[in-house]
């Protein structure tokens, strides 16, 4: 039997693999592994990809990365050029923005988001920490890629208590599977070694369709090697503890 | 002009209810001396804004001093967690969650900083935040007809910035990430620097980086050795996970 994968490896690999060369890439506060995706992509097959984040440092060369946030001065003092949130936001609403990581609570399958609320906006049961940048992100950015390390039917659901955000989403990556969007709705892109469709299937509440039956490709020794020199502390599993 | 006061005398320039913006971002150079201060002398009823606010937020509400917070993200990061005073508060309905996209809140801010009324923005006509709140409504563009979604301005009393070095005047530096608070000085009627050092009054002349929070919009200025603390400040410490862990409650 072959070696399981750590979902915090095969999430991280999966999300630097949507990054294209020469895209310009957003992540926010608490988002580590789209953090760890992006300094993978521009160590393997996206060079010329464009670091941005809260802090403003563009480009910052081999980080080293803390636990407790993902917007401080690490990303900042060594980057290449500053180029602050206002600015990261200006550049999206104009049109100029390839891609912005985000994430949320509860998804439907048409990808609205919800990052605000359970239960009523004004008088919730229970209030979440807020879409932060998700609500003007998501519309204009050209891809809004999403990630949850939690993968269950409250999560991926018939109906979102509340639509924090909606509009480019395009796909959303699991600890068991990749989803894209295809025609307006979530379909399974892949799913990760070690889990299977039926698996998807009973996780999800809303109906699970896919085009063919495929695997994600597990991380190779390459991606694995910078995984571990980009981030010597694991905070790409941060959030499965 | 000398502005250099306590943080005692500072902070009783604030009113109970007052609208105040809060610098830094998480546990990032937030001004949390400051924040205790407030608490110290019992405020209440203060409306807090800021785009991205952790451990700042979470106390002042845990303390009850909160009616309102605008922000966009209200949360520790990855290692602590979720601001769970800010949280059941909210769930109570002490608090009022005034959610935001973060563009929002720098948008308002914006606003106010150039004196118009409201701030147009796109992507946000098709999110619930833009239905529910009346701090936003949608707008039309009066050359091509094109219909936006608009944030109305928000210009705070009074901002607290915490900052690295600051002169008598008030002239402030920040190093590292400077996050809204270079516009929350300027969205702002006036400004509470808290600073790691107070340096010379001719320092800054002789400096090839000058400050980012100029002194004329400054109203005090109070040395704070270790005014982020717990949190973060660049060039200074990192953070004090344990201190942080007792504040929230945790058994150690």
């Amino acid at each position: 039997m072959r070696e399981t994968v750590r979902p915090g490896d095969m999430m991280a690999v999966c999300l630097s693999r949507l990054i294209r060369n020469g895209e310009t890439v957003f992540h926010g506060v608490s988002s580590h592994l789209p953090m760890v995706a992006v300094l993978l992509a521009r160590h393997t097959h996206a060079p010329e990809a464009v670091h941005l984040n809260i802090p403003g440092g563009v480009n910052p060369m081999e980080p080293a990365l803390r636990a407790f946030t993902s917007a401080g001065e690490e990303l900042y003092e060594p980057a290449c050029a500053a180029f602050p949130l206002m600015d990261v936001f200006d550049l999206s609403m104009r049109g100029g923005l390839d891609v912005a990581f985000l994430s949320g609570v509860q998804f439907d399958r048409e990808g609205r988001v919800n990052a605000s609320v359970i239960g009523d906006y004004r008088r919730p049961k229970v209030r979440l920490p807020g879409g932060a940048g998700s609500a003007v992100l998501i519309p204009t950015a050209k891809r809004a890629v999403i990630w949850r390390t939690k993968h269950d039917r409250r999560t991926f659901a018939e109906k979102v208590d509340f639509v924090t955000a909606q509009g480019h989403v395009s796909d959303i990556v699991t600890p068991l599977c990749h989803f894209t969007m295809a025609e307006g709705k979530l379909i399974v892109g892949s799913v990760h070694p070690g889990h299977t469709l039926a698996e998807v299937a009973e996780n999800t509440g809303f109906p699970v369709q896919y085009y063919e039956e495929r695997e994600t490709p597990p991380p190779t020794e390459e991606e694995l090697a910078w995984l571990r020199r980009i981030d010597p502390r694991d905070l790409r599993s941060i959030e499965f503890e | 002009m000398n502005r250099i006061c306590t943080l005692e005398q500072a902070v009783a320039s604030l009113e109970d209810g007052a609208l105040i913006g809060l610098g830094g971002n998480t546990l990032n150079r937030a001004p949390m001396a400051a924040v205790r201060e407030i608490i110290r002398q019992g405020r209440r009823g203060l409306r807090l804004v800021k785009t991205a606010g952790g451990m700042d937020i979470d106390l002042l509400c845990r303390e009850g001093c909160v009616s309102s917070v605008d922000a966009g993200f209200i949360s520790y990061e990855s290692e602590f967690g979720l601001a769970q005073f800010y949280r059941r508060a909210v769930q109570r309905g002490e608090v009022i969650a005034h959610e935001h996209a973060c563009y929002t809140v720098i948008s308002a801010l914006r606003a106010a900083s150039c004196g118009v009324p409201f701030m147009p923005v796109r992507g946000l006509q098709i999110s619930d935040l833009r239905k529910v709140n009346d701090y936003f409504a949608e707008v039309q563009d009066p050359f091509t007809g094109e219909r936006l979604a608009a944030v109305r301005a928000i210009a705070p009393e009074v901002s607290f910035l915490h900052v690295q070095e600051a002169d008598a005047a008030g002239n402030g530096r920040i190093r590292g990430p400077v996050y809204e608070d270079a516009l929350l000085a300027r969205a702002s009627r006036r400004v509470i620097l808290t600073a790691e050092r107070i340096v010379g009054d001719a320092f800054f002349a002789g400096e090839a980086e000058k400050p980012q929070i100029p002194g004329f919009l400054v109203s005090h200025v109070v040395h704070c050795p270790r005014g982020a603390a717990p949190g973060c400040c660049p060039g200074e410490y990192g953070i004090d996970a344990e201190a942080i862990r007792r504040e929230r409650g945790e058994s150690l």
